[in-house]
């Protein structure tokens, strides 16, 4: 590595950094709609491999500090990931410690980070060993991954029956965009079906304002009130392992681990139990709401790290939901990354390892302290300047812009078709993991199966 | 976008937050036309006009921050409570 390139791995970094911690903030940001489409242009507009591996590890790391930032001031879950942590940060705020609150979480996720990138890196390596064999399955994994997640789904029946007619439906498309020639034969559309599936539940909401009857029925609201107090008592240099009591240290290390290994689970159960797992012993509500957020920022942080690197460094599968949902662009964004060629094949294990701790490292000199130092004046901002309005948009043309680049015209149609499919399952309960996983898994179900 | 209070709650909820349906329909307009639009005025070299494109996407979004507020109402208060 020459020393420019270190030079844009550095900025990329902090760029990422800046921009997650503003995103992170905003309310209902799903991580997978942030992360993914961004990512995706990256890698198409063709950056170099690693400057992107840099730019998405600092970006996680800094969404996942931030988005406890609204939960702790507000009570609004800043992302689906830190959804689970509102009920104790409410607790915390009942009792007047936001400014606690936000000390606890933010240290929590640099536990986290800290605990995650070596164990991560150890099992990755393991893991490698195997790799011949799994890449060798690669299509009937999909299919049983699709299979696994269903059934580890709370309504486990509808996701189970759903994977078919998904399957249909994505094969189908194809199989038309190469009948009328708007695609070559055998050239897979994917990136826009992804995405498709990541903002289908904001597609279904559209056509339903396009119902009159419904779009009466809707409930109606004035404006969303946050009141927050401004008495912040943070001073001097916040020190992640001062901030956090002995134990609460000890249990935001052990959930690192857990984080680490269960990387193929989903993320948001595992911080849901393990939260409930290692504060049910504790009495004193403060405490108890205390020990619970740190160890489960931890978690979320560790869970993100290793479900991105342990697949891309061992397999260059997306073989855990955040590979599938995040990450996704890092092994496939044709015609840049496939299957075959993607950072898996293209990075060495050293060059894992800098953009890691590089991506690492500034996310967590800027955001931390950032977070830890300007919770308040950043939610002023994003809550009082960026409409909501404007996320969406700005998701909305992104996912245009790829639909049309995918496929012309007609691909806007199949993607709002997919859109509104995909929603109508995410309210049935079929979650984003294993729609992902049948996207993957759709030419085997529909061409080997039957 | 004037004021919110005086008049009958139109907010809906969309995707955890809310929005202003003619707001959202603008907002989903700019966001279009200047990401497409980037994308169809960019000089046709390999990977230019998916970069415009993403230029674009974002100017929109900041015309849309710009011409649409927030619907939210941040109160701040120094006392302690409790």
């Amino acid at each position: 590595m020459d020393i420019s390139l270190i030079l844009q791995m550095i900025l990329a970094a902090g760029i990422a950094s800046v921009l997650y911690t503003l995103i992170g903030v905003a309310p209902g940001t799903d991580e997978t709609a942030v992360l993914a489409p961004v990512t995706l242009v990256l890698v198409l507009t063709g950056f170099e491999p690693i400057v992107i591996l840099t730019f998405f590890m600092a970006a996680i790391i800094a969404k996942k500090l931030t988005d406890s930032i609204p939960v702790a001031v507000a009570g609004i879950p800043g992302g689906v990931m830190s959804a689970p942590m509102v009920e104790h940060a409410l607790v915390l705020k009942k009792h007047g410690m936001p400014d606690i609150s936000i000390r606890k979480m933010a240290s929590g996720s640099v536990i986290g980070t800290i605990i995650a990138i070596p164990i991560t890196f150890i099992l990755a390596n393991g893991l490698a060993r195997f790799s011949d064999i799994i890449t060798q399955y690669t299509d009937p994994i999909f299919f049983f991954g699709a299979i696994f997640l269903a059934l580890m789904a709370r309504n486990k029946w509808v996701a189970l029956v759903s994977i078919f007619p998904l399957a249909l439906l994505i094969q189908g498309l194809r199989h038309l965009y190469w009948g009328v020639g708007i695609v070559p034969e055998g050239e897979t559309v994917f990136i826009s079906f992804f995405l498709g599936i990541t903002i289908g539940p904001v597609i279904l909401t559209l056509f339903e304002l396009l119902n009159r009857d419904l779009r009466s029925k809707l409930n109606r609201y004035n404006t969303k009130t946050i009141s927050v107090k401004s008495n912040w008592n943070i001073k001097g240099f916040p020190n992640p392992f001062r901030i956090l009591t002995k134990n609460e240290t000890i249990t935001s290390s052990l959930t690192s681990v857990l984080g680490v290994i269960t990387f193929f689970l989903s993320p948001v159960g595992m911080t849901i139990l393990l939260g409930e797992v290692v504060s049910s012993k504790i009495k004193d509500p403060v405490k108890k709401a205390a020990r619970a957020i740190s160890s489960m920022d931890a978690l979320t942080n560790a869970a993100y790290i290793s479900g991105t690197l342990i697949p891309l460094i061992a397999l260059g599968l997306p073989l855990s939901p955040t590979a599938l949902g995040p990450a996704h662009a890092l092994f496939n964004a044709p015609p840049v990354f496939t299957q075959d060629h993607n950072l898996h094949h293209i990075l060495s294990m050293s060059e894992f390892l800098w953009a890691t701790i590089i991506g690492a490292v500034i996310a967590i000199l800027i955001t931390y302290f950032v977070t830890v130092k300007y919770a308040l004046q950043i939610c002023r901002f994003v809550f009082k300047r960026i409409p909501h309005e404007a996320m969406l948009g700005l998701f909305f043309g992104l996912v245009l812009l790829l639909a049309f680049m995918d496929a012309g015209w007609l691909n806007i149609a199949g993607v709002l078709l997919i859109g509104l499919v995909a929603g109508v399952l995410n309210r049935l309960g079929v979650n984003y993991g294993v729609q992902f996983m049948t996207l993957y898994a759709a030419p085997f179900i529909v061409n080997n199966l039957f | 976008m004037s004021d919110m209070n005086q008049k009958e709650p139109e907010n809906i909820e969309v995707w955890e937050d809310l929005v202003h349906i003619k707001d959202l329909g603008l907002a989903l307009l700019i966001c279009g036309i200047f990401s497409l639009g980037g994308y169809f005025i960019a000089p046709n070299n390999t990977s230019d006009p998916l970069f415009y494109g993403l230029a674009g996407a974002v100017i929109g979004f900041i015309i849309s921050s710009i011409v649409i507020k927030p619907k939210r109402s941040f109160e701040e208060s120094g006392e302690e409570d409790k």
